[in-house]
């Protein structure tokens, strides 16, 4: 390679790199702009949600922007999160700073998530190997769990153990567990449950199963598998690689179902994280922290989508030569 | 650390105000296996209370039941956990704007009156008070030995700072309404503090209920931002202090050591649990020892655990179905009268629980309830009438006027509980008589938008919740900020106004008799019932009386058993 060659493709990363950073802000701003229309549309305010007396309408409303057309709402609101600035809550937290109020439970959502994205690959991946006869009974046994929606899963789980728990306490047979009752009580059980929930629910693990099965099955009948076999080398290296490009494919395509996913399980499961506030927030009608949980998730998403499309390139040398 | 309780005489008064209820239970519909819940007697003498119904027979298990519980019950470490839907958003009384702000404020803050069992005010924070004879000054003596939860003492400083805290137009308090009748306030001692009102009042201590602020927290400037840090780090006077916010939203108060009566909680933990059908679980478990109102698909499985109480108490709200009178068809009475005959309301309410049937904008309970006023009764035939009578024309399917058949939009609130029952059963009744129901269910800020600003809808199913003073105006008078079915009648406006300013209690209570007659025979809105509540204590907790409104008010006497 000379030297103009290495200009030219530093030149092309260079505009790539550009083109997606433009794609990922103006995604960033189509979701802000749409999420705070929404709520603005939305019938009442966060004066009509938390109860405050008419008499104190105008004077707050003042305060709040909320006497501004919808339109003005939106824009000034979208320019002070360019600016960086978060605003304070209205409703969830009223007065509080919105980065005080999502900061941590963000953090904790994030780590919840990041569990369930491993645990859903690991296990997709970690059954697709089995041999034939014990991968069809794992689907059939998983599958049908898997496919229930988060949501009734949660409900099934908890339900079940602490009606378990309770008969086996009140039986003698063991103390009160730390647990006990789901999901009142903060306990590790809890946070396992949700990210099991979260990496099996809604078919999340049988779609990543599925995948990563097809991709073997597929590489494995592959004419390269027959030449790889006929030159006496090692299948496996060659599978992981096609397992891994599968893999990631998948992740990129569920990412986005597992942060919804996990909003409706930090409500089922009284989990503090940032979907719990996203869903009091929407109810509030707190644009404010709507708009900064909303904008995380997304920069959260297009970080996750840009990762992966970078792993894709370095996995599969077909996309390096097309780049 | 477990010792007897030294707090008997509270111990001896609530033993004997449940012996008392035990008693009046018998009334009730409940059977005796449940005779130890409450069960509060009507009438205006003992109206919420039940300590005066104790008799003679009584007395034996009283003593009894006295010397049990001093020495079996004892103050624990264990904290007392009860449930709310949604935590507060924040601890300062000048913004209180929910229930669950206003039962947690109960247990951190203190006004300077209180109520007693009966309902009546007794003085709290004041020591003694007096009026002045044209009844337009009030001179309040602090008690001297009470302390902030930073060991500050309370002085009329205090006092005079929270007034104008709360009147200030900056601070835009949602309180600020309750201190409408205090012109000003002013401290003519270190403990002494003159109140000026706008009009002569008769029974200030009534409304000398606002929770006092700590002045020295807001270095004395009564213009106060929601965003003030006193938000999430308030300090009180009360028998509780804020110990800790937890991260799941939980609040935990402990004991204020210095407070200057006996209390017998160590401490009190607030957990949120959204979901209000999971809070009785949660009892039932013994993850929770308070409930502060049980649904009613609740009732009969803690009422068969031997390890919960429940806890009757009147409140002062009812339920009503309202007609948009802004809407030229529902001007007609006939109409309105028509859809209201058209209801069996006690068929409404028997799948919800059990409550009196009313017949006007008061409790039954009320020394304002009209018991003259005759129950509308169940009458399709009568309705028919009364439709056909207002123009229209029944086809053998439906009712139509001018070719337009008759359909209604019903609205209700969804946070209502149950209120998904009734609406249905609303629905079928209706339909079945030949009129068609379209329903929706509100969530609050909807509700608020569609409801009360934009008067876009037909019917709506709701309930009004009152303080003690039973206020109808803002609902009734043509003018009423809440009147958003645009009732308008100028009989009953006069009176509402009369009934307002009168200040002899037994002219205000023959004024608002007189509304409930006039409003019941107007018909702008069929009026449904008012609920029995229930709450739910684990048997560990005792001593229990529940406040009607504010639930915690005398939580000091409750004791938790090991």
């Amino acid at each position: 390679m000379n030297e103009r060659d290495v200009k030219s493709l530093s030149l092309h990363w260079g505009v790539w790199l550009l083109g997606r950073a433009a794609t990922v802000a103006a995604v960033l701003l189509g979701a802000v702009v749409l999420v705070l229309a929404m709520v603005h549309l939305a019938p009442g305010d966060a004066l009509d949600a938390q109860g405050i007396p008419d008499s104190l309408r105008p004077v707050l409303a003042a305060e709040w922007h909320l006497d501004e057309p919808v339109w003005r709402r939106v824009i000034l609101q979208t320019l002070d999160l360019i600016g960086g600035d978060l605003g304070t809550s209205a409703a969830v937290r009223p007065g509080s700073p919105v980065w005080e109020v999502i900061s941590k439970p963000a953090l904790r959502s994030a780590g919840w998530l990041g569990a369930a994205f491993a645990l859903s690959l690991a296990l997709g991946a970690g059954l697709a190997v089995l041999p034939a006869r014990p991968r069809r009974f794992a689907r059939a046994a998983m599958g049908s769990i898997s496919l229930l929606p988060v949501f009734l899963l949660a409900h099934l789980a908890v339900h079940t153990l602490n009606e378990g728990a309770f008969t086996a306490i009140q039986a003698g047979w063991i103390a009160r567990p730390a647990w006990f009752a789901l999901p009142d009580q903060d306990s590790s059980l809890r946070t396992g449950l949700a990210v099991v929930l979260l990496a099996t629910g809604s078919a999340a693990w049988i779609e990543v199963f599925g995948a990563a099965e097809h991709a073997l099955t597929r590489a494995r009948r592959s004419p390269w598998a027959t030449a790889v076999r006929a030159r006496g080398e090692p299948l496996a290296p060659h599978l992981r690689r096609h397992l891994a490009l599968a893999l990631t494919t998948q992740a990129l395509h569920h990412a986005a179902f597992l942060m919804g996913g996990l909003v409706i399980l930090e409500k089922v499961l009284l989990l503090h994280g940032a979907g719990f506030i996203l869903w009091d927030a929407a109810l509030l009608r707190d644009s404010p922290v709507v708009a900064a949980i909303t904008l995380l998730a997304a920069t959260a998403l297009s970080l996750i989508r840009w990762g992966g499309d970078a792993l894709r390139v370095l996995l599969d040398p077909r996309l390096r030569r097309e780049r | 650390m477990a010792s007897v309780t030294p707090w008997l005489p509270l111990s001896f008064i609530t033993t004997a105000s449940r012996l008392g209820c035990l008693r009046a239970d018998k009334r009730d519909s409940m059977a005796p296996a449940e005779g130890h819940a409450a069960r509060y007697a009507d009438g205006d003498s003992s109206r919420f209370g039940c300590l005066s119904a104790l008799n003679d027979r009584a007395k034996p298990m009283l003593i009894t039941s006295f010397l049990g519980f001093s020495l079996t019950l004892t103050a624990t470490a264990a904290p007392l956990r009860y449930a709310e839907d949604r935590a507060p958003s924040h601890l300062n009384p000048l913004f209180t704007t929910t229930m669950s702000e206003a039962r947690i404020n109960e247990l951190v803050f203190e006004g300077l009156f209180t109520d007693d069992t009966e309902l009546h005010a007794v003085p709290l924070l004041a020591d003694t008070f007096r009026s002045s004879p044209d009844r337009k000054t009030f001179t309040v003596d602090l008690r001297r030995d009470v302390v902030w939860h930073d060991d500050v003492p309370l002085t009329a400083k205090d006092v005079v700072f929270s007034v104008d805290a709360y009147k200030n137009a900056t601070t835009a308090s949602s309180e600020a309404g309750r201190l409408a009748f205090i012109a000003s306030a002013e401290a003519t001692g270190e403990y002494q503090v003159v109140f000026h009102f706008v009009a002569p009042e008769w029974v200030p201590e009534d409304k000398l209920r606002f929770k006092i602020l700590p002045a020295h927290r807001f270095d004395g400037n009564p213009a106060i931002a929601r965003a003030h840090p006193f938000r999430n780090q308030p300090i009180g006077t009360g028998p509780w202090r804020v110990g800790e916010f937890l991260g799941d939203n939980s609040i935990r108060l402990e004991q204020f050591a210095d407070y200057y009566q006996p209390s017998q909680l160590s401490e009190i933990t607030m957990r949120e649990v959204a979901d209000k059908n999971y809070q009785a679980k949660l009892l039932l478990y013994e993850s929770l020892e308070t409930l502060v109102q049980v649904l009613p698909r609740d009732l009969a499985a803690l009422q068969n655990d031997r390890k919960v109480d429940l806890y009757p108490y009147q409140t002062n709200s009812w339920w009503y179905l309202g007609f948009n009178e802004a809407q030229p068809r529902f001007r007609d009475p006939a109409v309105r009268e028509a859809l209201g005959g058209f209801l069996d309301v006690g068929r409404l309410l028997a799948p919800i629980g059990t409550g009196d049937l009313l017949t006007g904008p008061f409790v039954k309970s009320s020394p304002f309830y009209n018991h003259d006023v005759p129950a509308r009764p169940f009458n399709p035939d009568a309705s028919r009438a009364r439709l056909t009578s207002a123009g229209y024309a029944f086809d053998g399917r439906q009712w139509t006027k001018d070719g337009v058949p008759l359909t209604v939009r019903l609205a209700a609130v969804e946070n209502l509980e149950t209120a998904q029952d009734v609406v249905l059963q609303i629905q079928a009744q209706l339909q079945s008589q030949g009129i068609a129901v379209q329903t929706e269910f509100l969530g609050n800020a909807e509700w608020k938008q569609r409801v009360w600003r934009d008067r876009d809808f037909d019917l709506i199913l709701s309930q009004w919740t009152f303080d003690r003073n039973e206020d109808i105006f803002e609902q009734f008078h043509s003018g009423g900020s809440r009147n958003f079915v645009a009732f308008a009648n100028p009989k009953v406006d006069a009176l509402l106004v009369a009934a307002h300013s009168a200040q002899d209690p037994q002219q205000k209570k023959t004024l608002l008799r007189q509304v409930h007659a006039e409003i019941a025979a107007d018909a702008p809105m069929v009026f449904l019932w008012t609920l029995d509540n229930y709450s739910a204590m684990s048997t560990r907790v005792q001593n229990v009386i529940v406040h009607p409104f504010y639930f915690f008010t005398w939580a000091r006497g409750w004791q938790l058993a090991q």
